[in-house]
């Protein structure tokens, strides 16, 4: 990869969108080249200075913004499915218990069975593995034959596929959520942890991209997922940390706007200590707001 | 007797937090207003925050989210779960901005500077103002900052706009951007590498 290469890589590198391969290719190249290093200082810095100018709505704009609407749409006739067309649509809708699990697996089976049947020459599947990586060569032995007998560990790359609720599937996602050099899988990964946040496991993990993860996508992510916990007191205590050090803006709105869902008077000084220091105006508004409706002052004194 | 009652309302709130929002979209395609209604606060939120990062024009972001409501409520029963939910609003809000942007850039307009009997006024930097305890010398720096900054953005086409706002506010993977965008993920990462350099070089003075 050269130079040119790596400054166009450079942006999606940055929200961690290149594929593992890229990524290493330009972390080598970076290693050795400090032009393309500054390129990516300057550009995190320019990305910073982005951060710094989000907008965000306020309390009022939005709850104007509500009232506008349902005049509106009080105005406009309720739409209905009508015609034969549209309710033969809608049988796709009945509630048959797991067809979606159901459907899954019977195309997963027709994939798997078709592969088997397809003779190879019409792009069937290829009799044994792909061919494997190595990551160590434990011993080289020549023998009097001329020929050598090399050691070697083997790494094979292989494609895991099952239902979310599959325990092995949960335990993958859980590393995944881990993986230091891929924010993307990261995201990817707490995205699907999140719809099974009731297990103790996933919550925790949760927290834990909400509070150390680096890539705010990734935190934002956890959020929504702890959204049903908002009343759990451990969820509000790490959301009200989140509110003071969080360093991105997009962040703090939702832990404020999670935080508000319930009234917690053990959060009031987390609120004061985050008007000290917090210069986004609506989560200004809504600690205010807070304060105001458990009766605390808005400074500490 | 008083914990007990706690510890009820808390999973009563738990409970209704976790309402199956696919069961809410079907509600409301039955004519639920109520459920309509719920389905909205779940996401008017990031529309409004979207509209104004992508317009930066808190009445054009006024504009596009009852837009984009109306417009789901018209045509929520055509909805049939062959994406998110949350795509499929996205797509309808990036669109109705990208009509926006695209009318704007035919009028010529800067929509957030007005001229005003005092002179030229930028409406957004007056929107830091509420911030009574905030430092005067970060305002100014982000008012100089800020200016800079929408006329950068000014600067990009609606799509380049649309990509690097969707991708650096919203935190969307550029696959996902490109769906709504109708486009490659490959030209949504190209259209990204334009908008950052076009903007990178009307900051210099800032990076």
């Amino acid at each position: 990869m050269n130079c040119n290469e790596v400054v166009r890589e450079i942006p999606p590198y940055c929200y961690g969108e290149v594929s593992p391969a890229i990524e290493e290719t330009l972390e080598a190249h970076l290693a050795d080249c400090p032009a393309c290093t500054r390129e990516l200082a300057k550009h995190r810095k320019f990305l910073t200075r982005m951060d710094e100018r989000a907008e965000m709505p306020d309390t009022g704009m939005l709850a104007s913004c509500r009232t506008d609407l349902r005049t509106a749409i009080s105005r406009v006739p309720a739409p209905v499915a009508t015609n034969w067309l549209e309710s033969f649509r809608n049988l796709w809708q009945l509630n048959i218990p797991f067809r979606v699990p159901v459907g899954a697996m019977a195309l997963v089976a027709l994939g798997f069975f078709a592969a088997r049947v397809t003779p190879e020459r019409f792009g069937g599947m290829k009799a044994g593995l792909s061919e494997p990586m190595f990551s160590n060569v434990r011993s080289v032995e020549p023998d009097a034959s001329g020929q050598v007998r090399i050691s070697v560990d083997e790494v094979h790359r292989r494609m895991v596929s099952g239902a979310l609720g599959d325990a092995n599937i949960q335990q993958l996602l859980l590393e995944a959520a881990r993986e230091e050099n891929n924010p993307g899988v990261r995201v990817e990964s707490i995205g699907l942890l999140k719809n099974n946040v009731d297990s103790e496991e996933v919550r925790n993990a949760l927290l834990d991209a909400l509070t150390r993860d680096q890539n705010p996508g990734v935190r934002l992510k956890a959020l929504e997922g702890l959204r049903p916990y908002a009343g759990n007191k451990d969820v509000r205590k790490t959301l009200a940390s989140v509110l003071v050090k969080d360093e991105n803006a997009g962040v703090r709105v939702q832990a404020i706007d999670l935080l508000t869902t319930h009234r917690d008077d053990s959060i009031v000084g987390a609120l004061q200590n985050a008007l000290q220091y917090e210069d986004n105006t609506y989560v200004r508004a809504q600690c205010e707001r807070l304060l105001a409706e458990m009766k605390a002052s808005v400074g500490t004194y | 007797m008083l914990e007990a009652v706690e510890v009820l309302s808390a999973r009563m709130a738990q409970t209704e937090s976790q309402t199956d929002e696919a069961g809410l979209i079907r509600a409301a395609q039955k004519g639920d207003q109520d459920a309509f209604e719920r389905l909205v606060r779940s996401y008017d939120h990031s529309v409004l925050r979207v509209a104004m990062n992508l317009l930066r024009s808190p009445d054009e972001a006024r504009d596009v989210y009852q837009e984009a409501f109306l417009k789901v409520y018209r045509n929520l029963h055509t909805f049939r779960f062959d994406c998110s939910f949350h795509t499929w609003l996205y797509r309808i809000v990036t669109n109705i901005c990208l009509d926006h942007l695209r009318r704007r850039k035919v009028r010529r307009e800067e929509s957030t500077v007005v001229e005003t009997s005092e002179g030229v006024v930028d409406r957004m930097s007056q929107l830091e103002e509420g911030a009574p305890h905030a430092d005067p010398e970060r305002q100014m720096w982000n008012r100089q900052l800020g200016g800079k900054i929408d006329q950068a953005l000014e600067s990009l086409t609606p799509r380049e706009r649309a990509v690097f706002e969707l991708r650096h506010y919203e935190g969307l993977r550029l696959r996902a951007i490109g769906e709504m965008i109708g486009t490659t993920e490959e030209a949504a990462k190209n259209c990204l590498f334009r908008a950052t350099q076009k903007m990178r070089a009307s900051l210099e003075a800032f990076v």
